[in-house]
């Protein structure tokens, strides 16, 4: 499950076909061979680009691309992309593209508005957080708390069974106690027998 | 006994033919024949409505059979509508109809077995019929009654089959459903001009950027122009699968936390399985607790006993020595005596 790339654009609405700007770029890029890189690179800006441009306002995408999934969210011409191979689960890719999204609002406000080129400054938060949601649980609340409420539930497995054992060695304690108690009673009845009988003498 | 039978002797011969008549239009002829028979062997009075009665009680399980026949061949037809249902073609309405007339058949033949058996006892128990007439009503209702058990024994098997039909349709339905939003994005991958086609055809399996550069430039600018061409047709699917994309996005987030209770839920519950073993491991606990205590308590007694004895045992040497002195004493008179 991880995240190949993240693409902050501008989407024009306008219909004239004009491509959208990208805004900021993150790729991972490192399990490609090096002479692939650059390739690499290209091509997931223009498809990144294409997807931007093909996404309605205020609409959510996602598109197979053979391995790789792209999802894509665009919200008042703003445009996040992201590329996640099939395994990373929807909802959380999402939940990555919405946190990306408030957090560039956040940051640069509407000045993106005005940007008509190609922006090529590095935004250090979309790098990390390319490799802060390579693990989906990180973005997506629900997912999180999805597996600790599981790692929880075995764990009081874990513990239930543990507390019966504890209840099969208390009951073995319980008759061994009762099995004392009858040895001891039979004992101290041997020792008034012999203490009655022996007075003769 | 004669006197009886002489009094009660009249000429009823001309009634006789009359109601022979009337049973030959209205019943099979072997019910007329004990019909005749049990009008022969009473005679007097009891002859019309024994023979009445049989009849009547002819008539209604002859009804009852029929009704039976009939409504397990409607179950028949039942059984193959509930089978066919596919996830699409679900002739439910039919299903439905032909559910509802069966039960309203079965609860009337119940309710006419019923009555049938009940006149079957009050005229067993009310004339003088010979045991035959007894034993051949008995039997036909009980033959009528197991019929009618095995026919709503069918209809349920029938509507567990179905019910469980429409359980393995809703399970289908629901993966269709799942999946359309991977559907949604595929159709987007056909439409996606062929341009996955055309990289797929051109590179085969390894992503486009397994070629060499040399080729890439070629490779988008064939995208490029494919893409441009066939923009409309993916706007309009596009916004075909908009709202389901939407709504299964909505649906996975709500579905993600209606788990999240119920594993919460869960939790709970199996907190509460816990607190309740504790509690009743407890009581052992305690039990064992009195056990070492009655152990204890014994021990401890016997310890006292056994004191005692030791202190016994010490103290009476003197006894044990004056006893000794006599018996030496008497054995000495003893050896004087003797010697």
């Amino acid at each position: 499950m991880k995240i190949t790339a993240l693409l902050v654009l501008k989407c024009d609405s306008r219909s004239d076909g004009s491509d959208p700007v990208i805004l900021a770029n993150a790729t991972d890029v490192s399990h490609f061979g090096y002479f692939q890189r650059v390739t690499v690179k290209q091509f997931i800006v223009f498809v990144g680009r294409t997807v931007a441009k093909r996404t309605p306002p205020d609409q959510r995408h996602s598109v197979q691309h053979e391995e790789y999934k792209v999802h894509s969210y665009n919200r008042n011409g703003l445009c996040v992309v992201g590329f996640m191979d099939d395994h990373y689960p929807v909802r959380s890719a999402f939940s990555v593209l919405n946190k990306v999204m408030d957090e560039y609002q956040k940051c640069f406000g509407d000045s993106w508005r005005t940007i008509q080129a190609d922006s090529t400054q590095p935004w250090p938060y979309l790098n990390d957080a390319l490799t802060k949601f390579q693990d989906p649980g990180e973005a997506d609340k629900l997912l999180k708390i999805q597996r600790e409420l599981d790692e929880t539930k075995i764990i009081l497995h874990k513990t239930i069974d543990s507390v019966l054992e504890r209840g099969e060695k208390l009951d073995s304690l319980v008759e061994k106690s009762s099995d004392l108690s009858a040895a001891s009673q039979m004992f101290y009845k041997q020792a008034k027998k012999t203490n009655q009988c022996c007075t003769i003498l | 006994m004669k006197s009886v039978q002489s009094s009660s002797y009249r000429d009823r011969t001309h009634e006789f033919l009359s109601i022979s008549e009337r049973l030959r239009k209205s019943l099979p002829p072997p019910n007329a024949v004990v019909g005749v028979n049990s009008s022969g062997g009473v005679g007097g009075g009891g002859s019309r409505s024994s023979v009445a009665f049989q009849s009547e009680f002819n008539k209604r399980a002859s009804k009852i059979g029929y009704g039976i026949h009939h409504t397990s061949q409607k179950l028949a037809k039942l059984a193959k509508l509930a089978k066919r249902t596919s996830v699409f073609d679900d002739p439910t309405k039919e299903i439905q109809e032909l559910t509802a007339v069966i039960k309203q058949d079965i609860t009337a033949l119940n309710s006419a077995v019923v009555d049938l058996q009940l006149l079957c006892n009050s005229q067993n128990e009310s004339e003088n019929v010979s045991s035959d007439t007894t034993t051949h009503s008995t039997t036909v209702v009980d033959n009528l009654k197991n019929r009618l058990m095995s026919t709503t024994k069918e209809f349920k098997d029938v509507l567990t089959m179905r019910t469980e039909n429409l359980k393995v349709h809703e399970n289908r339905r629901q993966l269709f459903s799942a999946t359309t939003s991977k559907e949604a994005s595929n159709p987007f991958v056909r439409q996606r001009p062929l341009a996955n086609k055309s990289t797929a055809s051109s590179s085969n399996s390894p992503p486009p950027w397994a070629n060499d550069s040399s080729n890439s430039s070629p490779l988008f600018q064939r995208k490029q122009a494919d893409t441009e061409s066939q923009p409309l047709i993916q706007q309009q699917n596009q916004q075909q699968q908009m709202v389901p994309l939407q709504d299964s996005y909505m649906q996975s987030r709500a579905e993600a936390l209606h788990n999240v209770e119920s594993t919460i839920h869960e939790l709970g519950s199996i907190f509460t399985q816990l607190a309740t073993m504790v509690s009743q491991q407890g009581e052992l606990a305690i039990r064992i607790d009195e056990n070492m205590e009655d152990t204890l308590a014994n021990v401890e007694g016997a310890q006292g006993q056994l004191m005692r004895y030791l202190n016994s045992i010490s103290s009476n040497r003197w006894l044990m020595i004056k006893i000794f002195f006599v018996l030496i004493v008497f054995l000495m008179i003893f050896l004087f005596f003797v010697a």
